[in-house]
């Protein structure tokens, strides 16, 4: 039977750690998301893709303090950076993947009620299929409680 | 150049969960002046265009339309945004138009293989007693450049959606391997 | 295969309206929620938006939100709409904004019946035949521990319309 929205993957972090890394990604979906619920301590987090640890990323964002609404972006950099937000939640999705064609772009949400909402588009410049997504946060380290969910979305 | 016509699932029936999908269209060689999805059945509650893509022009980027039932010409849209675009935060609006503007991607003139997404959904579409809203998160970057979105819409007409347009503005074509996926919600 | 991405329950407001939109008994057995809605406020003294709030599991206190917003005209970031005793989701459609019209509501809640805190993500459009309409990127936390098992949608000012909906989704982690 077809399955359009499928749980690819998930993990709850029962001790400190540096970072979180989804791995082995299959290649069978369209669209893949990660969900992120993360109560430490205010950061945004960076996203590593295949590994990739090269000048190959960039992100433009918009977000609100609470008190302003604003932007900005960090262009060839080693990892995708302001990428979602905590103590909250964050949502990323990485549409088309897998194709091993064009680059990879992903939006996403990230959620901290006292720190910052923020949305962000962010571009791996490389052809190849995801199959790996590490996620970093940008100070600090993972905490115990940390849940992490990949889910996968087929198109017909 | 024509445009691309949405291709059903092959096999819909006994679909595990509430999440559907619809139909995708894929641009090819030669790239496409629209997608568009057609003869969308009223079964669902709710629909979601994810849009992977990228414009043929030499701008960076380009903005797009999301037109309802065919309604291309007639001032029956609204349109509303949030933007960031790298150093400044901003909004806009205007009414009764005919530019639903719902995607940002990139274009020709932003560096090659660079494509911008969109996520688009349309709740209630099928109801005869609303007209129809529609919301969009959609951006694109650029190494350098870029924008990131939240976007809105209404199509004043109250007719079920059974029929969905993207084109890019000013006529900018599809470039080749944009895609477009329509994903039915059922309630 | 699993189910992953289901529907729970589903409310559609009848005619005389209703002043909250509720799920109740909400199972466990799901990892995270999503609610869809599309809205109005009867409310129509003059013509802006109507804010929508969220309460989890009855609790009246420990909310904190903030949101990233647009008019038409200006971006701007609020913080605590309500002062802790509801979640802000957003700004909907009111009376006297352009008829038939509804506003655009999607609320994601992570980790729901997990051991923490709760937070929630809320993507807003009022829309309305103006220059002038409202969207709101929120994010929001309940400092309350609890699984959530009941949902409680209001308006900060009128009573939803006949037509308004509101559909709950569990999505399943495995």
């Amino acid at each position: 039977m077809p399955t359009t929205y499928e749980p690819i993957a998930t993990h709850t972090t029962s001790g400190t750690v540096s970072n979180y890394t989804f791995s082995s990604i299959p290649s069978t979906y369209t669209d893949v998301i990660m969900v992120i619920a993360d109560l430490g301590s205010d950061t945004s987090y960076k996203i590593n893709v295949n590994g990739d640890t090269g000048t190959n990323y960039s992100s433009t964002f918009v977000y609100g303090d609470g008190s302003s609404a604003a932007s900005g972006r960090g262009s060839n950099v080693s990892a995708a950076p302001t990428v979602g937000r905590r103590p909250g939640n964050s949502i990323l999705q990485f549409q088309n993947y897998a194709n091993t064609t064009t680059y990879k772009t992903f939006i996403s949400r990230g959620n901290a009620s006292n720190h910052l909402v923020i949305s962000t588009v962010s571009l791996w410049r490389s052809t190849a299929a995801i199959n790996s997504i590490t996620v970093t946060p940008e100070t600090g380290s993972f905490g115990s409680g940390v849940t992490f969910t990949l889910y996968g979305v087929k198109s017909a | 150049m024509t445009s691309i016509l949405g291709i059903y699932a092959s096999s819909m029936r006994g679909a595990v969960g509430d999440f559907e999908s619809i139909a995708t269209v894929t641009v090819g060689s030669g790239g496409a002046s629209s997608v568009t999805f057609s003869s969308i059945p009223s079964t669902y509650q709710h629909l979601q265009v994810r849009l992977f893509g990228r414009g043929t022009n030499s701008d960076a980027n380009i903005d797009g339309f999301c037109w309802l039932n065919g309604n291309e010409t007639q001032s029956n849209y609204t349109n509303h945004f949030l933007r960031g675009n790298g150093s400044t935060a901003s909004a806009g609006g205007s009414q009764a138009s005919a530019t639903p503007t719902m995607f940002s991607i990139n274009s020709g003139g932003s560096g090659s293989g660079m494509f911008g997404v969109a996520v688009i959904d349309i709740l209630d579409y099928a109801n005869t007693n609303k007209n129809k809203t529609m919301r969009s998160l959609t951006g694109e970057d650029e190494n350098g450049g870029g924008n990131i979105y939240f976007r809105s819409a209404l199509f004043m007409n109250t007719s079920a959606v059974g029929s969905i347009k993207l084109i890019g503005q000013a006529g900018n074509n599809f470039a080749q391997y944009t895609s477009a996926a329509l994903y039915g919600i059922k309630g | 295969m699993p189910n992953t991405f289901i529907k729970i329950a589903s409310v559609t407001v009848g005619s005389g309206g209703a002043s909250s939109i509720d799920f109740t008994s909400i199972p466990s057995t799901y990892t995270d929620l999503q609610i869809l809605i599309s809205s109005r406020s009867s409310f129509s003294t003059g013509n802006a938006w109507a804010g929508l709030k969220i309460r989890f599991n009855s609790s009246t206190s420990g909310y904190t939100d903030r949101a990233v917003a647009a008019n038409g005209s200006s971006a701007f970031s609020f913080s605590d709409t309500y002062g802790g005793s509801f979640g802000f989701i957003g700004d909907v459609t009111m009376g006297s904004n352009t008829a038939n019209t509804f506003g655009n509501t999607s609320i994601y809640c992570p980790s729901y019946a997990g051991s923490q805190n709760k937070s929630y993500s809320s993507d807003s459009v009022q829309e309305n035949n103006a220059t002038l309409a409202q969207s709101d990127l929120v994010a929001g936390l309940l400092s309350n521990t609890s699984a959530i098992t009941s949902i409680n949608l209001t308006l900060n000012t009128g009573n939803f319309v006949q037509y308004s909906t509101a559909t709950l989704y569990g999505i399943k982690n495995s």
